[in-house]
């Protein structure tokens, strides 16, 4: 699974720490997030979205290995 | 009751158990038990006696201490600290079983290296269950610190 969690957040201007009190998680969880470390559950990503105010498909990719 | 409401009331009473968790603030309250009874447990090596109730109660208190650190929440619990805490409890668990099934080999080897007059062949439930509370705990500080 691939994301562009990093770029949606730029184009908010927003930092990890916003994001993470924004969605109700760790700022390190983000971090593990960004770096496809850690692959969020339905609910996770479906606040993502409403943070971003785009689909779950637009910021989540599957990969090849999925 | 029919079968399905039966099922459904177990499922729903198995899920409130397996969500049970202390607040964040009994870690330190686990931490000081923990250290304490290790501390009053020590010093009754360098003392005379044999003090066999109170080993007893001492060996209680730490690993009651331990389940308390291992029960209490984070300050932030997110889904993804769930997840971390749920690798920690399978690998403590994998380790404790592998742990009760070498030690009793190590046990007989040293026996033999050292040419000893007795051999153990069991080993105690303190050992193993502080083994897999430390193991746990251990792994969740390291799962955490490397998310």
């Amino acid at each position: 699974m691939e994301n562009t969690i990093k770029v949606e957040r730029a184009i908010l201007s927003i930092t990890q720490d916003e994001l993470a009190k924004k969605i109700g998680v760790s700022r390190q969880t983000i971090n593990s997030i960004e770096a496809n470390r850690y692959v969020p559950s339905t609910v996770l990503a479906l606040k993502l979205s409403e943070v971003f105010n785009k689909p779950v498909n637009a910021f989540f990719k599957l990969t090849e290995d999925d | 009751m029919n079968f399905k409401k039966i099922n459904e009331c177990e499922r729903s009473r198995l899920e409130r158990w397996s969500q049970f968790q202390l607040s964040h603030r009994w870690k330190r309250v686990g931490i000081i038990i923990c250290l304490v009874a290790f501390g009053i447990l020590t010093s009754l090596k360098f003392m005379d006696g044999e003090f066999l109730e109170h080993r007893f109660v001492l060996r209680r208190a730490i690993l009651i201490g331990l389940l308390i650190i291992t029960l209490s929440k984070e300050q932030l619990e997110d889904e993804m600290i769930v997840s971390l805490r749920a690798k920690s409890f399978t690998l403590a668990f994998v380790l404790a079983v592998l742990y009760a099934l070498i030690q009793p080999l190590v046990n007989a080897l040293v026996f033999y290296i050292l040419d000893s007059k007795d051999i153990s062949n069991g080993f105690s439930y303190f050992q193993v269950l502080s083994f897999m509370l430390l193991i746990q705990i251990l792994f969740f500080e390291v799962l955490k610190r490397n998310r």
